[in-house]
This record gives C-alpha cells, sequence and structure tokens, in this order.
C-alpha cells in the first residue's frame, strides 16, 4: 500500500515538474528541473 | 536570437528520455539472469519457494540444486550469495553446483540466496554490474549485484531497524540485509520472508551442516575468518587445526550470543542445524579501494590498501599480491570441505561423501576456469 502511495506521489511530482517546465523561462533552471525529473520517471516505471 | 522558453523545454524532455531509455536499459540487463550448468550428479532443481508459497515466481525465489547421493547419509546445505557483492561465496557456489559429485548424504546448493540483490548495485558506490571469467566454453559473465535486496522489492527503509523477534536495533539500510533478517517471518518484509522460507527449508529438509560464504573488506576485523554457533565449536576448530596443517590460516571466531539476524545466531538457535559463517578478504568493498571497477573484483589488487598497509597504522590482511578471486574462491571450497571433513569424524554413522570438488592448491594451479563450464 505505502509502496503504491510513493509511487502515485512521484507521479504527481513529475506532472508538476513538467508543467513547471514549461513555464520556466530560465534555460539553467530548466535544466535543474529535468534532472530532478530523470531519478522519477526510473521508479515510476519500476527500473531503478 | 533567443529560443522560445516551450521549445526548450520540449527539446530537454526529449534528451531526457534519451537519457532515460539508455540507462534503463542498462538497469534492466541486471535482471537477466546468471546461467549455472550443473553436474550430472544433479538430482533435482528445487525452488526456495516451495517452502514459502508467497515467494513464488517472485525475485526472491531463488533457485536450489540437489545432489543426492546412492547411500544415505548426512544433508548439508551450502548458502552462497547472501551478499551479491561478494563474488567469492557465489562463485564457489556456481563451482561447486558445476563440478560436485557425491556418494553419500545430500547436498542442497544456493548459489544465490539474496536473488533480489543481483538485480541492482548498492548506490554512490560506483560498483560494476558484473564481471566476465574465463571458462572451459569461453567467456562468462556474472552479476556484481547489492549488498541489500533492492529496494523495488522492499520500501521504505525504516529510520531505525529492529530485528524480529529480538527487537535489536541497527541502522535502517539493514532492513534489507538478509543476513541480519532471520530466523523472519511469513508475515514480515520481503527480505523476512526470503529469511523465514530458508529457515523453513532447513527444518523440512532436516539439514544437519549448514554454510553461509561471504567477503569482507580489508579493514573488517572477520575477514578470513570462520564464524561458528557455539554449538559447532569443535566441528569448527578440528576443522581449523586441520587446515592449519594445509599452512591456511582461519581465524575461528564465536558467534556472538547477542547479536541477531545472522545466519550462525538464528539457524543454530532456531533449527538443529550446525552453522557455519566464512569470510574471504576482498579489496572492492573497502572504504580505501580506489580505482572500482571489474578488475578489482578479479585481482583483489588496491595499490591504495598496500599503501595503507604500508603505514603499519592499520590492521590490515593484505599484501603486494592481492587477493585474487580464484585464491578467494579456493579458501571457500577448502574450508568447506575441511568442516565437512570434521563433520564426518564427529558423526561416522552419518557422513557426506562428496567428490569433484578441486583441493585449494589445485584450484590455484589449474585457475578458477578450469572448473567452470
Ligand atoms: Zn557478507
Amino acid at each position: 500500500m505505502i509502496f503504491w502511495l510513493y509511487i502515485v506521489i512521484l507521479v504527481l511530482l513529475s506532472l508538476v515538474i513538467v508543467k513547471e517546465m514549461f513555464e520556466e523561462r530560465d534555460w539553467k533552471k530548466q535544466i535543474a528541473l529535468v534532472m530532478v525529473l530523470i531519478p522519477f520517471i526510473l521508479r515510476i516505471f519500476l527500473i531503478k | 536570437m533567443k529560443i522560445d522558453h516551450k521549445i526548450v523545454a520540449s527539446f530537454l524532455l526529449f534528451l531526457m528520455t534519451v537519457v532515460c531509455i539508455v540507462s534503463g536499459v542498462e538497469f534492466l540487463d541486471m535482471r537477466t539472469p546468471d546461467v549455472i550448468y550443473p553436474s550430472e550428479d544433479l538430482t533435482k532443481i528445487g525452488k526456495l519457494s516451495d517452502y514459502f508459497e508467497e515467494l513464488k515466481d517472485g525475485s526472491g525465489d531463488t533457485d536450489i540444486y540437489f545432489f543426492e547421493g546412492k547411500e544415505p547419509g548426512a544433508t548439508v546445505l551450502l548458502l552462497c550469495g547472501t551478499h551479491p557483492n561478494e563474488a567469492s561465496g557465489f562463485i564457489a557456489g556456481v563451482l561447486a553446483t558445476e563440478n560436485v559429485k557425491i556418494k553419500a548424504g545430500r547436498l542442497l546448493i544456493i548459489p544465490q540466496a539474496c536473488l533480489s540483490g543481483f538485480s541492482c548495485t548498492d548506490p554512490m558506490e560506483g560498483y560494476p554490474q558484473s564481471y566476465t571469467l574465463e571458462s572451459k566454453s569461453g567467456e562468462r559473465k556474472f552479476r556484481f549485484g547489492s549488498r541489500v535486496s533492492n529496494p523495488l522489492d522492499q520500501w521504505p527503509d525504516p529510520l531505525v531497524y529492529s530485528h524480529f523477534p529480538s527487537g535489536q536495533k541497527l541502522s535502517g539500510f539493514e532492513t534489507r540485509n538478509l543476513n541480519r533478517s532471520y530466523p523472519g517471518r511469513p508475515d514480515g518484509t520481503f527480505t523476512e520472508k526470503v529469511g523465514y522460507a530458508i529457515v523453513q527449508l532447513i527444518k523440512k529438509e532436516k539439514i544437519d551442516l549448514a554454510f553461509d560464504l561471504h567477503e569482507a573488506a580489508p579493514e573488517i576485523p572477520i575477514i578470513n575468518a570462520i564464524i561458528y554457533h557455539e554449538k559447532s565449536e569443535d566441528i569448527g576448530l578440528n576443522a581449523i587445526l586441520n587446515l592449519e596443517f594445509r599452512d591456511l590460516r582461519y581465524a575461528p571466531e564465536r558467534s556472538p550470543e547477542n547479536f541477531h539476524g545472522l545466519s550462525h545466531r538464528e539457524w543454530g538457535d532456531n533449527t538443529d542445524v550446525y552453522p557455519f559463517l566464512m569470510e574471504t578478504c576482498n579489496p572492492i568493498q573497502g572504504r580505501l579501494r580506489g580505482r572500482t571497477n571489474s578488475e578489482l573484483i578479479l585481482t583483489g589488487k588496491s595499490p591504495q590498501y598496500l599503501a595503507a598497509q604500508e603505514t603499519g597504522k592499520l590492521r590490515i590482511e593484505y599484501d603486494a599480491e592481492g587477493v585474487p578471486l580464484d585464491k578467494r574462491v579456493a579458501r571457500h571450497l577448502q574450508g568447506f570441505l575441511e568442516i565437512v571433513n570434521s563433520y564426518n569424524e564427529f558423526f561416522p554413522e552419518k557422513t557426506i561423501l562428496l567428490e569433484g570438488l578441486p583441493e585449494y592448491e589445485d584450484l590455484l594451479e589449474n585457475g578458477l576456469s578450469n572448473y567452470l563450464k
């Protein structure tokens, strides 16, 4: 149960980050956001 | 010229997808099972889930190789791969599975006790995912895993791990350590379930003598030790004496009575088995190891450890030759054979007779590659 709750939180956070990426105008901050996204995506797909 | 921020975001997301695919393929490669070619004396291959149904087809459902002699005798369990980042134990198990011949008694081999831990590496360590060994059929790749179960199988780690049933407190990371999870419980964590299944196997198969093979960093005091439960003391000390006669030094270590969750403590306390745990010296696990690659797994050669040893300020068992995998596997097998011999001396009415496993000197002379199919 707690595991799936964790995955749901990750999915929601990832969506917020993607939304933020399209609103952010500073490309350096956009890179920082995409770097945060990588481990989230790998965990959501249960790869790592 | 200013590029629209939405185009930058789209491009970065595309780049991220490429990174995820490339790294994902590499990470998923660690789920490809290692291949083992058992000797002709194999009777059957069982599964850990035969002793605890809930593990069936999951990432803890490891293989158990059964070798049964024509004559009755003792039943011995050789359990390897408790810590998948300790290569010599796993390879000793592979070598035994591929070469052993049995005349009397039964031998059960579990090469990958913590199967889940073979599917990932420890974070922040920079460990290689695999290493390649020469064999009679060419090169063979083996996985180099994590010390503990994969977090995908057990999450989250608590801040403090409380061992069942003793209540002993350990760091949260140890909650996924199989060798802190015995005797385990059927309704516990993933790792406790694996530990529980192994204890059930020991009980159901009426194991008389059991081994758990490990490695540790050069600075850890228990390297090159044989750790025994107090009831195994006579068998263990007799074997250590016989090993001394061959110029092989193994430190006798009695299992602490108040250190819980470990195989040499809990197997002994909870079942009728005589348990033993053996350690070899593995520089890649140490903090001073330097360059961390598959070469280090095979050669066990680290200039940093040599420098540390030469200062004379640390108690390290290490010399310029390093500790190659051949030597570490040879130590494990010789220790195993001597303890089996010692058991046979103590229980002449119920012996186990094994053949086909190389003696220490033979393995060093012929090389590991000549014993891998
Ligand atoms: Zn270990």
